[in-house]
């Protein structure tokens, strides 16, 4: 089982982002779940999102959970949040920044012996070049088909729209070089 | 004519969008409804569905729960299909509504997404609202996650509807741990799902002008008695019907439901018994158990919490040691209600099992795989030990000093 | 006396002496039918000529629980309506804006009729039931001078 924590901000579309990625990987025969824990439910405040992914039917429906990946959209969670909560070993994290790698892990101490699994991109600067607005979700999953390797870009690119078919043409657009960008820039 | 809504073979729903499509495709005459946290997206969506022209139907917007089942009342009685959703307060509220709708024999669904009863006030999910309509009179079907809100909301308008029962029907699942979580959900097809779930036929229905009826009639000391045992009696006798509709569905679908769903008890030695999705949990938590530690675990879960599956309960944990029940509702100066359900069902047969309740989960606190684990473990250790080697009652997952109560007597 | 248009079925039976049927017997959500038969256009049908059920009140007398009856006098009612509107046991029988009489199966002989009676004398009067109606119209007082 694959296990995904996502760290945002109400409005950020985290949960979004989590159900568009199950919506894609359920379409492979592969079983997911997708929820949150919200905190005060108000736009900007700190909240959770989760994907489980497996081959089996997934009976757990617990909230805990050793994360395998961490995406980190709000720049400012990765400071604020507790974002190492419950890691192991192998726990990658992608964290939207516009500082680079170094400079990232030198001010969070929690990341200081994790450098290998650290990988940046600037999600929210990605997005609103293309998309116009700070609506970092779908950067994010492209980052997330790069270092995961869950996906070829072009069959997540293709899939992302039909997850995105009603909305018009230049908002699929926006978000597929959104997703373009992010997939090439992660480092 | 409503339009068909394409569906693709497996969809990723959560439990709220799941029931509303079972509605939709259920092409339900009326939804009156107070929207209400976290059941809001069921009737938004229906009204949605009226909008769109997916559904042949009316949403009307009551002024309070207590008026959206009044309106449910009249329009059932009028002679609709008629459903709608609440949860917690809104639960609460429409709780008087509630028995008038099943002493007047009207079939109407209702989809429950079970949350916590304030005080405090909590949007997320326990099991308080559903334990307070356990003596209304409904049918109350029990969904342990998306998949099964989506089946069990359509065969709930078959078993309701059924002219050998015509009760309304709860399906409850587990607020934001069901409603808010987005699975692998296999729907069928519009075609299919209304001919599984049948045209409505009106009973009395008050729009009959020919045959006028009298629905709410006052019996005092001399009539009253009789109305409710012959009301009790149809929901006792209900099981026949919901057995035949889980046939009928299983044919349909190849997936099975059970009255009282049980997991790897043939050779189980302990039991959790739990409602919702802490079920699932139990379960997985029992397969790790049994491949890494030995514990021969197995997990019992009522389905249909009314009508009680009484007699499967007894034959269930007829051959096993030590019973933890689990009750997601604190119960307030007593044991948990199904508990003492339990406990009821076991004191009538020659088994003898050691049986505790777990208080859990209340507010939605997290009820983690690991809790199970170390429940089963109990249970392990009063099988091994021959007697409860705990409290009577505990509280898992509960910060600060361990709360207990009750001692087993032993002499 | 049975009362004006008279029926077959009005008042067949004393309210609360119904055959106490047992739980398997009641019917289904209390849900009481008017009617024994189908019918079109009830509300074009004279009670009288309605098909009432055992279920419905019409079927029953509560004649016994009076002690005073309103009598009616033809002679000087001038066919208002009033007693007819404030009835609340719907037996002041009127047939096209006239008067007929009293339902003397279903009047508890509250009194309310001769209230609201706006003639003078009045033409309706409250008489010990076991009075005799040729009688009590016999009696029947006379017109009230107005005071100065």
């Amino acid at each position: 089982m694959i296990e995904i924590r996502w760290h945002s901000r109400a409005g950020q579309g985290a949960v979004t982002g989590a159900k568009g990625l199950g919506d894609i990987v359920s379409r492979t025969g592969k079983q997911v779940q997708a929820f949150a824990l919200y905190g005060s439910a108000k736009r900007g405040a700190a909240m959770r999102a989760y994907n489980r992914i497996d081959d089996e039917p997934i009976i757990t429906h617990e909230k805990f959970m050793y994360p395998d990946y961490v995406l980190v959209i709000d720049p400012g969670l990765a400071f604020t949040d507790n974002i190492t909560e419950n890691d192991k070993e192998s726990t990658k994290y992608i964290i939207t920044t516009h500082l680079n790698k170094e400079e990232l892990i030198s001010q969070i101490p929690a990341l200081q012996d994790k450098a290998d699994r650290v990988f940046v991109v600037d999600c929210i600067g990605i997005s609103l070049d293309t998309i116009g607005r700070a609506i970092p979700n779908a950067p994010m999953l492209g980052a997330l088909m790069k270092v995961s390797n869950m996906f070829e870009l072009d069959f997540f690119l293709d899939s992302m729209k039909r997850v995105l078919a009603k909305f018009p043409q230049k908002i699929i657009d926006a978000n597929m070089d959104a997703i373009t960008r992010a997939y090439n820039e992660v480092k | 004519m409503a339009d068909k809504m394409e569906l693709n073979e497996v969809e990723v729903w959560d439990g709220n969008y799941a029931a509303s499509q079972a509605l939709r495709q259920a092409q339900v005459d009326v939804v009156a409804a107070y929207p209400i946290t976290p059941s809001t997206p069921i009737v938004e969506n229906y009204g949605a569905y009226v909008a769109n022209g997916y559904v042949d139907g009316e949403y009307v917007m009551a002024e309070s729960e207590h008026g959206a089942m009044s309106a449910c009342v009249g329009a059932a009685a009028a002679g609709g299909r008629v459903a709608t959703a609440t949860s917690s307060q809104g639960f609460m509220l429409m709780l008087e509504v509630l028995y008038q709708a099943s002493g007047m024999r009207l079939p109407i669904v209702l989809t429950v997404v079970n949350r916590a009863v304030a005080s405090p006030l909590n949007v997320r999910g326990d099991h308080g609202d559903m334990y307070a309509g356990r003596d209304s009179g409904w049918v109350q079907i029990d969904a342990f996650n998306a998949q099964e809100a989506y089946d069990l909301t359509l065969c709930a308008f078959k078993i309701g509807e059924d002219l050998d029962v015509r009760l309304p029907v709860m399906v409850h699942q587990d607020g934001f741990v069901t409603s808010h979580t987005a699975q692998n959900v296999y729907p069928l097809s519009d075609e299919e799902a209304y001919a599984f779930v049948g045209d409505y036929k009106p009973v009395d229905e008050m729009l009959d002008f020919s045959r006028p009826v009298t629905y709410g009639a006052q019996t005092e000391e001399d009539w009253h008695y009789e109305h409710k045992a012959k009301q009790h009696k149809a929901l006792m006798e209900s099981y026949k019907v919901i057995d035949k509709v889980f046939e009928e569905f299983e044919k349909k679908t190849g997936r099975k439901y059970n009255r009282l769903e049980q997991y790897m008890m043939e050779d189980a030695e302990v039991a959790i018994v739990a409602l919702g999705t802490t079920v699932e949990t139990a379960i997985y938590a029992a397969e790790q158990l049994r491949k890494d530690e030995g514990i021969k675990a197995g997990v019992v879960a009522p389905r249909s919490f009314r009508p009680f599956p009484y007699n499967e309960i007894r034959e269930a944990l007829a051959n096993v040691k030590s019973v933890a029940v689990l009750d997601r509702s604190c119960p307030m100066g007593a044991m948990g209600a199904l508990y003492n359900e339990i406990c009821g069902a076991m004191a009538s047969t020659p088994a003898n099992p050691l049986v505790t309740n777990y208080i859990y989960g209340l507010g939605g606190r997290d009820f983690a795989v690991e809790d199970a684990k170390n429940i089963f473990r109990e249970q392990k250790a009063n099988a091994d030990a021959g007697y409860i080697t705990t409290e009577l009652q505990q509280f898992s997952g509960l910060r600060g000093p361990k709360l207990a109560f009750y001692e087993a007597k032993r002499s | 006396m049975k009362g004006v248009l008279a029926t077959e079925k009005r008042g067949i039976r004393e309210l609360g002496a119904e055959e106490m049927v047992g739980w398997d017997e009641v019917t289904q959500g209390v849900v009481l039918h008017s009617f024994d038969t189908e019918v079109e256009n009830v509300a074009h049908i004279r009670p009288e000529e309605r098909p009432y059920s055992d279920f419905n009140s019409y079927t029953a007398t509560v004649a016994s629980w009076r002690v005073i009856k309103p009598v009616y006098n033809r002679d000087v009612c001038i066919d208002c309506q009033n007693c007819w509107v404030w009835c609340p046991d719907t037996s002041i029988i009127s047939r096209d804006k006239q008067m007929l009489g009293i339902d003397y199966d279903h009047c508890k002989g509250c009194g309310v009729c001769v209230e609201v009676c706006p003639t003078n004398p009045k033409s309706l009067l409250m008489f010990a039931e076991a009075e005799d109606n040729e009688e009590a119209l016999a009696k029947w007082p006379e017109k009230k001078k107005k005071e100065k």
